[in-house]
């Protein structure tokens, strides 16, 4: 199909640097006129050609900037009560209004955009290395050690998740570093299923088997040789995952079963503002679009991040 | 070859999913004995009971800390197994008869817009995948890539908000906002109605919501199979190109969505809390809300269980939804 052809190109570099075989002096002057990219190099190039991840990066980096140089922005802290403002519309003193407590909802929502891209950020982190470690063990060990693993796997896909979270962050009484284990507990449990299954396939390669008869043990090669081999997977599945960890918290939070008071996350302040959505709106405008644009910008870099990575990926077009 | 061989596989199946399913409600049980205390709902009670008095209310429930655990649980079990009774609530409320009827007002909900955004993002991905890289297409793609990624919450008050600067600007209430239905309503057609007006703002944020996933993974899966020889062939017989598709890339790249689909509907159904918190519709989602809050043991266990079937139902209908779309699948 004509349409699939990439598009034109200045530079010509038709060589993949992950071919680093020896050449000979002649190759290599050939090689040297296209020009030649470091990995990092061709990643970076093919994710800059993506506009929708470099919006999405760009997008993420103001909202971090703003989670971090907020607090200094305004004198309120997002504890403070002005009892001379309740539910005030945003003005020029409190720039993004108040709740019907005085809370000034502009520190409210910078604390609350902290809180959901820690909680985010440290959840798909911590449950990407276990499901990466966790797989990538069960499937190197085999034997019981296997059967074990994957039937608690299983087991743990099969109990509903949504219910445990529920009960234990209920009973942790709205602590955001509870919610955080609670979360990691619960969530690495597909990932280390699909780990599982790409590794039953790595496994079998050369490099690994050479590397066991070589005498290297086990814990060594599951580090060193599985585990960097799904590398690319991991990092998407790392960008993605906090899109769905910060769903989630939101939805806990909103219910009432995440983070509460006093604290707040973007979560739980939805929450606040549903019941006066027609009289004080401005308590849901402004979470709603941080959160929105925490949750869309953080998808956008992981679909550009999965093209870049992907050595078959012709959506990025060429090197 | 054929249904008894079928029909033997998804017997046994069944019974490794139901072996499943009993363990993990039981264990939640023990879970949620740990985790809810019911002695809590009698604290707030004015006069003030003794702790002798509340253990005694509970125990007519079978909730009450004094008798032991294991005697607990035993009690539970045989309810089950004995006369499918799934328990009360610490004030004594039935499990079964609000869970038969909870899951009728969920179905409601859920099926509607199962459908729909099935229905919508496979004939939206079939209309893009046809025009891959045009206009319409990356339109689609970026909208679809939004709402996908909308969080819940957000979509579901973003609907509310629309929908009430609909009804201000018509001048009456032609949208409910809460409930599933009004009070005062009889009479089959103007119940119909009213239904259907409580029911259309919740299946289109839950629509709005689900359709995007169906919509990107149909379109990946048909523009690989797009170009295959087989779609060419069917060109070159003689059929348009809209029919190609339709008929003969559509009907391979179908199978991995409806596997997704089906083991959707699980989390559909528990997935709806929010929708249903917002929207103030007695289901089951709200029903799970509630028993947590209200250290309503055995409804909680009850609701487990319930999302546990889902999941088992959702497997099955997926293999199910296998062996029908593909021809060259032999069970064994």
């Amino acid at each position: 199909m004509t349409t699939n052809l990439p598009p034109l190109q200045h530079t010509v570099s038709p060589v993949d640097s992950t071919l680093s075989q020896p050449l000979s002096p002649a190759e290599q002057r050939v090689v040297r006129r296209g020009e030649r990219l470091s990995r990092r190099r061709l990643y970076t190039r093919r994710f800059l050609r993506n506009r929708g991840a470099v919006a999405g990066l760009v997008i993420l980096i103001l909202l971090v900037l703003f989670a971090v140089a907020g607090p200094l922005l305004t004198s309120y802290s997002y504890t403070d009560v002005d009892f001379t403002n309740l539910t005030a519309a945003p003005s020029s003193q409190h720039w993004f209004g108040t709740n019907g407590v005085g809370n000034d909802t502009f520190a409210q929502t910078v604390h609350g955009l902290q809180r959901s891209l820690i909680i985010g950020v440290v959840v798909s982190l911590l449950t990407t290395l276990i499901a990466a470690f966790v797989g990538a063990v069960a499937a190197y060990l085999g034997g019981t050690a296997e059967k074990a693993i994957l039937g608690v796997v299983h087991f743990l896909l099969v109990v509903p998740s949504f219910l445990l979270l529920g009960l234990i962050s209920q009973k942790a009484g709205g602590d955001w570093k509870v919610l955080i284990l609670v979360l990691v507990m619960i969530g690495w449990t597909y990932g280390a299923r699909v780990v599982y299954s790409l590794c039953t396939s790595l496994r079998e390669r050369e490099y690994v088997q050479a590397a066991r008869f070589m005498g290297v043990g086990s814990l060594r090669i599951v580090l060193r040789h599985l585990v960097p081999n799904i590398g690319s997977l991991l990092i998407v599945s790392f960008t993605l995952g906090v899109v769905t960890t910060v769903q989630m918290e939101t939805g806990l939070s909103f219910i009432g079963f995440g983070v509460k008071q006093p604290d707040v996350s973007l979560g739980s302040l939805l929450g606040d503002g549903a019941n006066t959505i027609t009289s004080a709106p401005w308590l849901f405008y402004f979470p709603a679009t941080m959160l929105t644009l925490l949750t869309v910008s953080m998808a956008l870099i992981g679909d550009g991040l999965r093209d870049a990575l992907d050595p078959m990926s012709h959506s990025a077009g060429r090197a | 070859m054929g249904a008894a061989l079928v029909l033997r596989y998804l017997l046994r199946k069944s019974l490794g999913w139901l072996l499943m399913i009993v363990v993990a409600t039981n264990l939640t049980y023990f879970v949620a004995n740990f985790f809810l205390d019911p002695r809590a709902n009698y604290l707030q009670l004015r006069p003030p009971r003794t702790p002798e008095q509340i253990s005694r209310s509970l125990a007519q429930y079978n909730l009450s800390r004094d008798t032991p655990l294991l005697d607990r649980w035993w009690h539970w079990v045989s309810g089950i197994v004995l006369h499918w009774d799934w328990g009360y609530s610490p004030v004594g409320e039935s499990v079964n008869s609000q869970i038969s009827f909870r899951i009728g007002v969920s179905a409601q909900l859920v099926m509607g817009s199962l459908i729909l955004s099935t229905l919508i993002g496979i004939s939206l991905a079939v209309y893009t995948a046809a025009r891959q890289y045009r206009f319409a297409d990356r339109f689609a793609q970026g909208v679809s890539i939004v709402t996908l990624n909308t969080p819940v919450v957000v979509a579901s008050l973003a609907v509310v908000l629309l929908a009430i600067a609909f009804n201000q600007s018509v001048g009456s209430t032609v949208l409910f906002v809460a409930g599933a239905q009004s009070p005062t309503v009889s009479g089959f057609w103007p119940l119909l109605l009213d239904r259907v007006r409580h029911l259309i703002l919740p299946t289109i944020s839950l629509t709005v919501i689900s359709y995007a996933g169906t919509h990107l993974l149909q379109r990946s899966l048909l523009l690989d199979n797009i170009n295959s020889d087989y779609v060419r062939l069917a060109r070159a017989k003689g059929l348009t190109r809209q029919r190609a598709i339709r008929r003969h890339a559509l009907r391979t790249s179908l199978i991995p969505v409806a596997i997704t689909v089906a083991f959707a509907i699980p989390a559909l159904f528990t997935g709806a809390v929010i929708t249903e918190t917002i929207f103030a519709w007695q289901g089951m989602g709200q029903y799970f809300v509630q028993t947590i809050s209200k250290n309503d043991v055995h409804g909680a266990v009850a609701v487990a269980a319930f999302g546990a079937l889902m999941t088992a139902i959702g497997a099955i209908l997926a293999d199910i939804a296998v062996v029908a779309l593909d021809p060259r699948v032999r069970v064994s």
